[in-house]
């Protein structure tokens, strides 16, 4: 690397590691994904041991509609009053009234002393837990397997060749780097727009270009901002990819991997693509942080840059057909073809030949782009106000 | 050789003519004084100079070819009159940052001395945006005379400084002097050019109108002071 390139990547990468603003951004969604994690893991175990009675609980049942066995635990002689007394004395803690016209009315009544806001209080699936136990003790294995759904469906698609097809497992991974991408864009857009921007609001352009070229200039800081990026996105990604390893055994989990198809020829064009899209976003930012001024300019720009490069998420149902001539144009329009390709790659419907076209399409975008920052930067470094197009200025 | 030479240079942004075939030399060595009013071309020209924009015509030189930043034979020091700094970086972080893009050896090792004579070591962790403008000043003219430029451009150099920082720059600017940098100063204090420079160009809507050393211009002048013959230059637009 050009020693230029280097000090000037290596400069804006540990003043940007030294931020703590940088670190809270890059913190923060893993936080929230653990933190997310955590509650639906606390609310999965009230709700899974909550159904379970345990030893210092009591319970009284009033059946009513004779819906138990006789002999069955937990059920008195006394009516809804007396149950509901119970209750009020604290001589049982929950007590259920299963009434006479429970086949119609399929409802069961559940009285307990209230302890304030219960979010997770869910004692009152106690009763299906018993009732299940009771029918089962009537039903042979068979019938109860039947009745459980105890059971494994195993889906095997076929293609009209007669050969196994696994369309989803095949998209999942190129559906995930597409979901990485979205969130490269999300956390780094900004910050590609502001390191151009700096450098014109702190009126230092003059004083650094004198040091070293814009194009030496530019390509450094766009190579800091690459590597602040994957950064950033190792820290998303990582804490994701161990809770999946952790509750690889979880039902839904353990399905959504076992279905995963690693095509590994997908995989390396979705990488490729998604580093070439990752230089050419980078460099749009960068060309239009080269045009304003101010801060407040930049930001305006971002908004639109990224409705570009989302624009074929709006198409999403042309994209899982045969591609048509919208599917097409977005495919190879350089602003959109990121997106396109990836949805492309994961619903299937591109062909290697095409793939390729595309990620090139995109790399030779990505070139002109930081031609024209550069360029545009040594141009525009020392005009302090925004850079008008000709037909908006004053004759 | 020259260590900046200009030749029928030409400057047009639009339709606006700013520079208007200008041709100049600066010997090595020499302190020279780009002079003239406001919006005259002066910065224009030194902003061509270091390749910030390309020249409509002719061609300005340094040291025989066309300034590029990254050439070490050719090490130009630039006070712009639009200064700044990283506001949120530290001040050794800056100057280290500068000092290495512009090849020192110990970029560290030259911070600290310069920091040490300017009386701002103890700042040295601070950040930028805490010094005040005359602080933050001496450390702008430090990451301009870094590495002992062979060419030092200064414009409006004393702008907003107080007299000890005037007292300390002009030290500064005699020091670099003496070891046989070049100085181009563009200023508006004539007494200055009077006491510092060896020749001068004095710019009026980018046409040269006097060009030579300060003892010939006065000569041309009727021997009149530097300050009258701006004024004399000038003088026809207000009237």
């Amino acid at each position: 690397m050009n020693k230029y390139i280097f000090k000037v990547a290596k400069f804006e990468i540990v003043r940007q590691l030294k931020k703590p603003a940088f670190w809270a951004a890059t913190l923060l969604i893993p936080a929230l994904i653990g933190g997310i994690y955590f509650i639906s893991f606390i609310s999965t175990q009230e709700v899974e041991t909550n159904p379970t009675l345990d030893e210092n609980t009591t319970v009284a049942i009033t059946d009513e509609a004779g819906v138990l066995s006789a002999g069955a635990p937990f059920v008195i002689n006394g009516d809804k009053e007396y149950g509901k007394e119970m209750v009020k004395n604290e001589e049982v803690d929950l007590y259920f009234y299963i009434p006479k016209d429970f086949l119609e009315s399929k409802k069961v009544e559940f009285y307990h002393i209230s302890e304030g806001l219960e979010i997770f209080n869910n004692d009152g699936n106690i009763i299906k837990g018993l009732l299940l136990q009771d029918v089962m003790k009537r039903t042979d294995e068979v019938d109860a397997l039947v009745l459980m759904g105890g059971y494994e469906i195993i889906d095997n698609k076929m293609t009209k060749d007669g050969e196994e097809a696994n369309a989803l497992g095949k998209a999942i991974i190129p559906f995930f780097i597409g979901i990485v991408f979205f969130m490269f864009i999300a956390l780094c857009g900004n910050r590609f727009l502001m390191t151009v921007v700096e450098e014109k609001e702190n009126r230092i352009s003059e004083l650094i270009l004198t040091s070293v070229s814009s194009r030496h200039l530019i390509v450094g800081k766009i190579i800091a901002m690459l590597v602040l990026g994957v950064v950033q996105i190792l820290a998303l990604v990582i804490p994701i990819l161990i809770i999946v390893l952790i509750n690889r055994e979880n039902q839904m989990i353990g399905s959504i991997v076992s279905m995963i198809e690693v095509d590994p020829v997908s995989i390396i064009f979705s990488l490729l693509l998604f580093a070439v899209s990752a230089v050419f976003y980078a460099g749009t930012c960068t060309f239009v942080g080269s045009l304003v001024s101010t801060a407040r300019d930049a930001s305006s720009f971002i908004g639109p840059a990224i409705i570009m490069m989302v624009f074929p998420l709006y198409f999403m149902q042309m994209f899982m057909m045969e591609p048509n001539l919208i599917v097409q144009i977005l495919t190879y329009f350089p602003f959109s073809a990121p997106v396109a390709l990836m949805l492309r790659n994961g619903f299937g419907t591109i062909s290697t030949v095409e793939y390729l076209i595309g990620i090139l399409v995109v790399a030779i975008s990505a070139v002109i782009m930081i031609r024209l920052a550069v360029s545009s930067f040594q141009k525009n470094a020392i005009n302090f106000g925004m850079v008008k197009p000709r037909f908006l200025k004053k004759k | 050789m020259n260590i900046v030479e200009a030749k029928n240079f030409k400057m047009k942004f639009g339709n606006k003519t700013v520079i208007e075939d200008l041709s100049f030399e600066v010997k090595r060595g020499e302190i020279f004084g780009l002079l003239g009013a406001n919006g005259c071309g002066k910065t224009t020209t030194v902003r061509v100079l270091l390749g910030f924009y390309a020249p409509t015509a002719g061609e300005l030189l340094v040291d025989g070819k066309k300034y590029n930043p990254e050439d070490s034979r050719i090490t130009v020091g630039y006070l712009p009159e639009e200064r700044g700094l990283y506001r949120k970086e530290n001040v050794i972080d800056t100057m280290m940052y500068f000092g290495e893009l512009k090849g020192l050896k110990n970029p560290r090792e030259w911070s600290i001395k310069y920091l040490e004579r300017v009386g701002l070591l103890d700042k040295l962790n601070e950040k930028i945006e805490k010094l005040s403008g005359g602080q933050q000043q001496k450390i702008q003219l430090g990451i301009t005379i870094m590495g002992s430029p062979k060419l030092l451009i200064l414009d409006e150099p004393t702008k907003g400084f107080d007299p000890m920082n005037r007292r300390l720059l002009m030290e500064i600017i005699e020091e670099l002097h003496q070891k046989g940098t070049a100085i181009i100063m563009i200023t508006h204090y004539m007494d200055e050019v009077e006491r510092l420079c060896d020749r001068a160009l004095l710019l009026k809507d980018g046409v040269a109108r006097a060009y030579g050393r300060i003892s010939e211009i006065k000569k041309e002048f009727g021997g009149k002071s530097l300050d009258q013959i701006f004024v004399d230059v000038y003088g026809d637009e207000n009237e």
